[in-house]
């Protein structure tokens, strides 16, 4: 009778531990079912490695690794990210574009700047991929209807242009200002908004172009040439929506050297603490310095992307885009389905952020354009010992 | 006027660049008749060098050393080191197609300049730099001379560049290295049954002019521009336009072409726009070619009758 109940009791112990091990197996292995058919690849386009940007395109890269780190551990999938330099430059963003596309990724980070959505909006279209961009600004790029899968984070320059212009007018006064775009689509996209604002305020616009693309002894000599030539004395602000940081900064030092005084106004391209770092300059940008910031998920982040590279509030809304993506797969993995192009793509139009939940301070969702709901840029004073101090934008 | 003083100035100081570096593009070509399409690189290499002087010696914010020794140490050391680097790419790269058809070598130095250029991408990255030079040389170092205003880097460069220009010319015309090389450039076959060292002659005017373009790249940086490895490319074809205006393989015309374009390129920016200024330097290049292909300096190949 004993030696039954110690068989029955035993057959019992076997059974419970076969229960256990077979259960916690079968949850690994349909957590790793699970992770395999949640497992894909996006990609990342940033001007990380070439041409005048480089500094932002780490940012935008770093913060991108980041986001891809963080949400596969939030959300238990396996997102593979891919990296691709494109110099800030339509023709290099069109040939590392085709590749993403022929690589099977399911949707893209970026581009950069606004010249290159233009280029490769087309080629996403056909392929029906999504791509967010953490700082293509320029307005058309979702008005013109030629980019139906580009999506932005940040505010278009419909609303920085007004922003600056408004602010300038009301905080610095002028009654003449000088305006010089780099004949790319983002900087003569700003001047268009911004020109008309500061003529119906009975500023006298002085308007200037120069070869953005010009580099070494050319660049000095135009840059030497707007400040000795077209900046004249009545003119107190300069205002240089440029993507180049440094070249901003050359003019900044041009001037000075030249014993002239007028405030400089620089747009979300020249905002690169460390390399445009004329004193008493603005720099208007689409995301905010949380580097102080006391929230938990803003210190997360700032801790987070250290191990990736030094933080930037320029490539901060990449995390952002990154995140969107991000949780675009998942949804669509719990959902029971394998991530693709076009369910991806749909989730992406369906994105509900709570302010709470993303470092830009707002909720992100989009219009059926593609561009951010209720977007705001932010405005900070560079200071005698280079540092950017946000400022209040409204003037 | 004061505009048209100013604009002067600017002209002035870039021309001087632009004939450091036109003046290799000429005496490259005068002894082997090669368009040495690489030279705007060293250029860019020589800035380079001046960049990671400044940050060894404690970074443009606190230099440990007084700021005329790191100017000194900037110069020497990229003469002497874009000299050698100029010597080697001679050797390696130019020596071994002396006498094979003039395509070769020309498309080695197009390869040459996309190593140069790759080379410091993969070393140094992207990331554009700046000597950052307001942080050790102040503004308030500067002369301004009724409205028109002059920094102390602009009178350096063109003050250094006027020094080098007279030495070249001393150099060339009352050394027996600059007999050496004159008469290579005349006649190469010649000059070796005379018992003159072609090889080291060469050599010896690959590492003179590849010096001054290293000068020139540390000049450019004194003058706060940004510094990247794609600087080379565009000063490299206003240089070589330069030196086809003044007369390419004439150090004379290399001298004076790096004026007319410096001063045409100053002249359009501030009167015309500076979208046009390119537009026009190359427009002369063209011109130069069509009306008078030998150019200023140049003297019309002989025809045999």
């Amino acid at each position: 009778m004993k030696a039954r109940r110690l068989f029955i009791g035993a057959l019992g112990v076997m059974a419970l531990a076969s229960v256990t091990i077979f259960g916690a197996t079968s949850s690994a292995h349909v957590a790793k079912v699970a992770a395999a058919k949640c497992s894909t690849s996006i990609s990342v386009e940033a001007p990380y490695a070439t041409g005048p940007a480089t500094q932002q395109g780490l940012e935008q890269l770093h913060f991108a690794q980041y986001a891809v780190a963080a949400d596969n551990k939030a959300f238990g999938i396996h997102v593979s990210l891919g990296k691709n330099d494109t110099g800030l430059n339509p023709a290099l963003a069109t040939t590392v574009t085709n590749s993403v596309v022929a690589s099977g990724a399911v949707a893209a980070v970026g581009p950069a700047g606004s010249q290159e959505v233009e280029a490769i909006g087309p080629i996403y279209a056909k392929a029906g991929m999504a791509f967010i961009s953490g700082s293509a600004t320029n307005s058309a790029l979702t008005t013109s209807g030629a980019n139906p899968t580009f999506f932005r984070v940040v505010a278009p320059d419909a609303v920085q242009g007004p922003q600056d212009a408004n602010y300038i007018i009301k905080k610095l006064k002028p009654k003449a200002v000088l305006i010089i775009d780099d004949e790319e689509a983002y900087s003569t996209g700003l001047v268009s908004v911004m020109q008309p604002i500061l003529a119906n305020a009975g500023i006298t616009v002085n308007h200037q172009s120069y070869n953005g693309t010009d580099t070494g002894a050319t660049l000095q000599s135009d840059m030497s040439s707007l400040v000795s030539s077209q900046l004249n004395p009545s003119e107190t602000v300069v205002i240089l929506p440029w993507q180049s940081a440094p070249n901003a900064n050359l003019f900044a030092t041009t001037m000075a050297a030249a014993g002239k005084t007028a405030t400089i106004f620089g747009t979300d391209g020249t905002d690169s603490p460390g390399q445009f770092v004329a004193s008493g300059a603005y720099v208007s940008n689409f995301g905010p310095d949380i580097s102080t910031s006391k929230s938990k998920l803003d210190k997360a982040i700032v801790k987070g992307v250290a191990k990736f590279g030094p933080y930037g509030s320029f490539g901060l809304p990449t995390y952002a885009a990154t995140d969107v993506l991000m949780r675009a797969i998942a949804s669509v993995c719990k959902a029971g389905k394998k991530p693709s192009r076009s369910n991806v793509l749909a989730a992406v139009k369906k994105t509900k952020i709570p302010a709470g939940q993303t470092p830009l301070g707002l909720n992100i969702a989009f219009k059926s354009d593609g561009d951010l709901k209720n977007g705001v840029f932010y405005l900070f004073h560079i200071n005698a010992k280079g540092t950017y101090v946000p400022v209040p934008t409204k003037a | 006027m004061q505009i048209f003083i100013q604009t002067i100035v600017t002209g002035l100081v870039t021309g001087c660049l632009y004939a450091l570096i036109a003046l290799g593009y000429s005496m490259v070509y005068g002894v082997l008749k090669l368009l040495n399409f690489a030279h705007g690189d060293l250029y860019m290499v020589g800035a380079f060098i001046g960049y990671y002087i400044i940050q060894w010696f404690g970074g443009s914010s606190a230099l440990i050393i007084p700021v005329w020794l790191v100017i000194i140490v900037m110069l020497l050391v990229s003469a002497v080191a874009v000299g050698g680097l100029g010597v080697a790419i001679e050797r390696f790269a130019y020596r071994p197609l002396r006498d094979a058809p003039r395509i070769a070598p020309l498309i080695t130095a197009l390869g040459i300049s996309f190593i140069l250029e790759d080379s410091v991408l993969l070393l140094f990255g992207g990331y554009v730099r700046s000597y950052n030079t307001p942080s050790f040389i102040p503004y308030s170092a500067s002369f301004h001379i009724s409205g028109v205003n002059i920094s102390s880097m602009q009178v350096l460069i063109v003050a250094l560049s006027v020094a080098m220009m007279a030495g070249l010319f001393v150099l060339v015309n009352r050394t027996l290295f600059g007999k050496s090389m004159r008469a290579v450039a005349s006649d190469r076959e010649a000059a070796e049954m005379l018992g003159i060292n072609v090889n080291r002659t060469i050599a010896m005017t690959f590492f003179v002019g590849s010096a001054m373009a290293g000068v020139a790249g540390v000049m450019s940086g004194l003058a706060n521009e940004p510094i990247s490895n794609i600087i080379g490319f565009l000063a490299g074809l206003k240089a070589f336009t330069a030196a086809v205006v003044g007369g390419i393989g004439s150090i004379p015309g290399a001298m004076v072409g790096g004026l007319v374009i410096g001063f045409c390129e100053a002249f359009s920016a501030s009167y015309i726009s500076s979208q046009y200024s390119d537009l026009i330097v190359f427009g002369i290049l063209i011109a130069t070619m069509l009306i008078r292909p030998q150019g200023i300096f140049g003297t019309p190949p002989l025809q045999k009758v």
